[in-house]
C-alpha cells in the first residue's frame, strides 16, 4: 500500500479514529494490528522477518539489562545478528548468484527464484534503530522494555517503517505509552504536514523526475552539457522534495496518533557549510551516524591518540562516518565514493576552521553565508552523481557536464525555420533550449523552500487567513489531479533502502 | 444560541472556502475554454485517452459532421485503414458511378483490432447513425492474443467507459469540460518522452484530412520476396501466424458489429484488406487464406452484412505500399477508388444510395 495511495488514506483514517475511541490501554495493541496489517499489504514474510527481528532484539535487550557480565558478548551478539540479517536480505546480490551455482556445481538445482530472498521494505531503517536500542541499553542509558508488544510496535510502527525517520526506542517508546492530547491546533498542524508532503512528492518530486530523461544517467553522452547539469539540479530536487515529502507525510499521520516523529529535513539546501548540511539532511540518520559512528571513533581515537591536535583526530571521524553512511545506503563503489566525498568535503571545512576563531554561520557577512550557501549546493548537487550511477557513467557525466565543447548555443536559426515553415522537427530538443519545464517545477520549490525558511516554520500556512488556506487547498487538489492525467507517480526514492 | 468554537470556524470557513474556491476555479476555466480566442491558440482537444490517434479521429469525426450536416459512411480498422482508404476519392468515385456525393469519414486507427472496434463501432453508430459502416480486416485481427495488451488499455479509460455506459466521474468530467479537453493533449507535459512525441502527435494532426486520412509517404522494400523463417525479421510473424486459426471471440467481436444493422438503418460491409501476397507466407500459404475467407464470407452473410474479399481490389503496384499490410500515398487512391466502384455496385444490389436521412448527432 502506497502512502499517496486512496487506500492508505482509507487505512489511516480507520486507524485514526479507532485509536482515538479506545481506551488509553489497547491503544498499543491496536497500533500494533494497524501496523501488520499495513505490512501485511506488502507481503506477509515481511511480517514475519520483522517480528522475528524485533523477538530476538527484545530478548537480547533484557539479557544485556541484566547481564552484569558478557555484556559486550551480548552487544555484539546483538550487533552481528541485526547486521547479518541486513547483509543476508539486502545486500544478497553479492552472494545469492555465486550460491547458486556453487549449488548447481554440487548438482543441486535449485530452479528460478529460490534463492530469491525478500528485502523488507525499510529494513536498513529498521537495523540502525536496533542497534542504538541495544547500545543504549549497553551504555546504561536506557533501560530495556519490559512489554513486548511495545518493543514490536517500535519496530513495526506503520508511519515510520517504510523510510524512517530512525527514531531512538528511549524517545519514542515513552510517546507510545503517553501520546501528546490531540487539539485543534495538532490537528491543524499535522493536516498541514501532510499537505505540504503531498505537495512535495506528487507535485514537485515526481514531476521533476518524470521530466528527466531515464537515460540520461545511462547515456549521458547522447545529451549537451546544459542538459546534463540542468537535469542534474531537477534530480538534486527530486531526491530532496521526495524524501522530504515522504518524512512529513509520515509525520503528519503519527502526528494525529500523538506520536510525534523526528523532522528528517529542515531545508539542507539553505546550508551554509557541511556540518551544518547535515544537521539539516535526513536529520535523524545523520546524529545516528554522529552518536554510534562519529563520536565512538573519536574516543576510540583519543585513547590510542590522546593529543587532540593530531591530525588523525580531524581526519579519521568523518571519513570512517561518511564511508559508514555511503554503505548504509548500498554496498557499491559508487555509495562508498558518495560517503567519501562528503567526508572530504566535512574535512576540508575542518581543517578551513583551524585558522581563525571559530564563529557560526549566522554570524557571518551575508555575502558569506549567500556564497557558502551556493557552493555547499553545488558540490552536494555534484555529490548526487555517484549517488545515481555507477563511477564510469558518472564520471562521463560529469565529464561531459564540464566540458565546454559540450555546451551548445540554441539554434535560434532552426526556430525560424521552423516557424517560417521551411522544415519540421521530430523533437523539441532539437531547438537546443533548456529545459523549461524543470524551472517551471523548481519555481514553486524553491518558493515553498524559501518561504519556510523566512518563516522558521514548515506549516507557516497556518498563518494564513481561512479564505488564502482555502484557496491553496484547492490549487493543490486540481493540480494533483490535472498531473495525474499524465501518469507520473514513482516509488519513493529511499523506499529502495 | 450556542456559539461555534474558534477553531471549528476557522476549519469550516478553510474548508467552505476550498470548496468555493474550487468551484470558482473550475467554472471560470470552463468559461475561458469556451471561448474562441481558446479555440484559437489551442485548437487541439483531447479525452484523455492512451491512443492519440484515436483522439485524432474522434474530434475530426465531430468536426465534419458539424460542416457537413451528418455522415453517410464511416470507415472503420486499423493503421491499414488510416493511411489506405482516402474517403475523398472513394466518394468521387462513387460520385461518378452514382452521381451521389456521399459523406465518408476514415475511423481507422493504429493498433485497434476487431475487439476495441467492436466498442468504437457500437458508440459511433449510436452517435452519428451512419447509412453504411464498412469494418476493414484482414487475416492477424482474427489471432487469438493479438493486440491484447492494447486492447485492455485502451478499453479500460475511464472516459471510454463512460461512452459505453459504465459511469465514473473522471470519464463524466472529460466528456463535459472543455477546460479538460484543451488541458489533455498536453496531459504528459511532464513526461521525458513529451519533447519527442508532441511534435509527431501535432504533425499528425495537421496532415489528417477533414475527412480522416492521413497519408504515408513510405515506399515499402523488399516486400516481393518471399518470406523466410530463418531471416530473423521475418521470424517473428512465423511464429505469430503459423498454425492460423480464427480465434471464436474475435469473432464474436466481429457479430457484434454486424448486430448493429439491428439497431437503426445502418448497413454494414465487411472489408478485407488486400495485403500484399507474400503475406500469406506468413499463415501457411493461400489455401489458408481461402479457407478464412470461406468462413468470414459465410458468417458475415449469416448475420446480415456483406462481404468483400481482397482481390475484389487487389490491383496494387508493390510502390503502393509501405510494407507488406498498408498502402501509401500511391496505393491508397488506387484501392479507395475502387471501394467507391465497388460501393457503387452494392448500392445497385441493394437499391440504396447510402446517404444518410437524418441528421447525425454532433454532441
Amino acid at each position: 500500500m502506497s502512502i499517496t495511495s486512496l487506500a492508505f488514506v482509507v487505512f489511516c483514517v480507520v486507524a485514526i479514529l479507532v485509536y482515538r475511541f479506545l481506551p488509553s490501554s489497547y491503544r498499543t495493541g491496536w497500533l500494533f494490528a494497524a501496523s501488520i496489517g499495513f505490512l501485511l499489504t506488502w507481503a506477509w514474510n515481511l511480517a514475519a522477518i520483522l517480528l522475528v527481528v524485533a523477538t530476538v532484539n527484545f530478548t537480547l535487550g533484557r539479557w544485556l539489562g541484566v547481564a552484569t557480565n558478557r555484556r559486550r558478548f551480548f552487544l555484539w551478539t546483538g550487533i552481528g545478528f541485526n547486521v547479518l540479517v541486513l547483509v543476508a536480505l539486502k545486500y544478497n546480490g553479492f552472494y545469492v548468484s555465486a550460491l547458486t551455482s556453487l549449488l548447481e556445481r554440487m548438482g543441486v538445482q535449485t530452479g528460478d527464484g529460490v534463492l530469491k530472498l525478500l528485502l523488507p521494505v525499510g529494513l536498513s531503517f529498521i537495523t540502525v534503530q536496533m542497534i542504538s536500542y541495544l547500545v543504549d541499553i549497553h551504555n546504561k542509558i536506557l533501560k530495556p522494555e519490559p512489554r513486548w508488544l511495545d518493543f514490536a510496535l517500535y519496530v513495526v510502527y506503520f508511519p515510520k517503517l517504510l523510510s524512517g525517520p530512525v527514531e531512538r526506542a528511549r524517545t519514542i517508546l515513552p510517546k507510545f505509552k503517553q501520546p501528546s492530547p490531540l487539539d485543534a491546533a495538532a490537528v491543524e498542524k499535522n493536516a498541514w504536514l501532510i499537505v505540504v508532503g503531498l505537495v512535495r512528492k506528487l507535485i514537485l518530486a515526481d514531476t521533476l523526475l518524470s521530466i528527466i530523461p531515464a537515460d540520461i544517467f545511462l547515456h549521458p553522452e547522447l545529451y549537451v552539457g546544459q542538459d546534463l547539469a540542468l537535469y542534474l539540479l531537477a534530480y538534486t530536487f527530486v531526491i530532496y522534495n521526495d524524501f522530504a515529502g515522504y518524512t512529513s507525510i509520515v509525520r503528519g499521520v503519527s502526528g494525529f496518533f500523538g506520536i510525534e516523529l523526528t523532522n528528517n529535513f529542515k531545508l539542507p539546501y539553505f546550508s551554509r557549510s557541511f556540518t551544518e548540511f547535515w544537521d539539516r539532511w535526513h536529520v535523524s540518520l545523520s546524529h545516528w551516524l554522529r552518536d554510534y559512528i562519529f563520536f565512538p571513533v573519536s574516543r576510540a581515537l583519543a585513547k590510542k591518540i590522546p593529543n587532540r591536535e593530531n591530525i588523525v583526530h580531524l581526519l579519521v571521524p568523518p571519513i570512517v562516518t561518511m564511508l559508514v553512511s555511503g554503505m548504509w545506503h548500498g554496498l557499491g563503489w559508487n555509495f562508498l565514493v558518495w560517503g567519501g566525498l562528503h567526508g572530504l568535503y566535512l574535512i576540508f571545512e575542518r581543517l578551513t576552521m583551524l585558522r581563525g576563531p571559530r564563529r557560526l554561520p549566522d554570524e557571518w557577512p551575508k555575502w558569506r553565508q549567500v556564497f557558502s550557501a551556493l557552493v555547499v549546493f553545488g558540490l552536494a548537487a555534484l555529490a548526487w552523481i555517484p549517488f545515481r550511477m555507477d563511477l564510469v557513467t558518472g564520471w562521463h557525466f560529469l565529464a561531459r557536464m564540464l566540458s565546454p565543447h559540450a555546451w551548445t548555443l540554441p539554434h535560434l536559426w532552426l526556430v525560424q525555420a521552423v516557424s517560417t515553415g521551411i522544415r519540421g522537427v521530430t523533437s523539441w530538443r532539437e531547438f537546443a533550449f533548456p529545459d523549461m519545464r524543470v524551472l517551471l517545477v523548481l519555481i514553486p520549490a524553491l518558493l515553498l523552500d524559501w518561504k519556510q525558511y523566512r518563516r522558521k516554520s514548515e506549516t507557516f500556512f497556518m498563518d494564513w487567513p481561512a479564505w488564502a488556506k482555502g484557496l491553496f487547498l484547492a490549487l493543490v487538489v486540481l493540480a494533483i489531479r490535472l498531473l495525474s492525467f499524465g501518469e507520473t507517480s514513482a516509488p519513493f526514492v529511499y523506499q529502495g533502502f | 444560541m450556542t456559539r461555534v468554537p474558534l477553531q471549528k470556524k476557522s476549519a469550516l470557513t478553510v474548508i467552505l472556502s476550498f470548496i468555493s474556491f474550487l468551484v470558482i476555479i473550475a467554472a471560470s476555466s470552463e468559461l475561458v475554454a469556451r471561448t474562441p480566442w481558446v479555440e484559437k491558440i489551442s485548437p487541439y482537444r483531447s479525452v484523455g485517452n492512451y491512443d492519440y490517434q484515436f483522439e485524432i479521429k474522434w474530434f475530426r469525426l465531430q468536426d465534419y459532421v458539424k460542416q457537413n450536416g451528418g455522415v453517410d459512411v464511416i470507415i472503420l480498422g486499423s493503421s491499414m485503414v488510416n493511411t489506405g482508404i482516402d474517403p475523398d476519392v472513394m466518394a468521387e468515385a462513387f460520385f461518378e458511378q452514382t452521381g451521389v456525393k456521399l459523406r465518408i469519414f476514415n475511423f481507422g486507427v493504429e493498433g485497434l483490432t476487431v475487439a476495441p472496434n467492436s466498442v468504437i463501432a457500437g458508440i459511433l453508430v449510436e452517435r452519428y447513425q451512419p447509412a453504411l459502416l464498412i469494418y476493414v480486416t484482414e487475416m492477424r485481427e482474427f489471432v487469438a492474443g493479438s493486440g491484447l495488451d492494447y486492447e485492455t488499455r485502451f478499453l479500460a479509460d475511464p472516459w471510454l467507459r463512460y461512452e459505453r455506459g459504465d459511469f465514473n466521474l473522471s470519464g463524466w468530467a472529460v466528456d463535459h469540460s472543455a477546460a479538460l479537453q484543451h488541458y489533455l493533449p498536453y496531459q504528459n507535459w511532464m513526461r521525458a518522452d513529451f519533447l519527442e512525441t508532441q511534435p509527431n502527435y501535432l504533425q499528425r494532426m495537421r496532415v489528417t484530412t477533414a475527412s480522416g486520412y492521413e497519408l504515408d509517404s513510405k515506399i515499402g522494400q523488399n516486400i516481393d520476396a518471399t518470406p523466410d523463417p530463418n531471416n530473423p525479421d521475418d521470424a517473428e510473424n512465423f511464429a505469430a501466424y503459423q498454425n492460423f486459426q480464427i480465434d471464436s471471440s474475435r469473432l464474436n467481436n466481429l457479430q457484434s458489429i454486424l448486430d448493429l444493422r439491428q439497431t437503426g438503418e445502418t448497413t454494414l460491409l465487411v472489408v478485407e484488406m488486400p495485403v500484399h501476397p507474400t503475406f500469406y507466407a506468413f499463415v501457411g500459404g493461400e489455401a489458408v487464406h481461402q479457407q478464412f475467407q470461406q468462413t468470414l464470407t459465410a458468417f458475415v452473410e449469416a448475420n446480415g452484412g456483406s462481404f468483400l474479399p481482397a482481390e475484389t481490389c487487389n490491383n496494387i503496384p508493390p510502390e503502393g505500399r509501405s510494407n507488406r499490410w498498408h498502402l501509401n500515398y500511391l496505393g491508397a487512391p488506387i484501392f479507395s477508388k475502387c471501394l467507391g466502384q465497388q460501393l457503387s455496385i452494392l448500392a445497385d444490389q441493394q437499391n440504396t444510395d447510402f446517404v444518410h436521412v437524418n441528421m447525425g448527432s454532433s454532441k
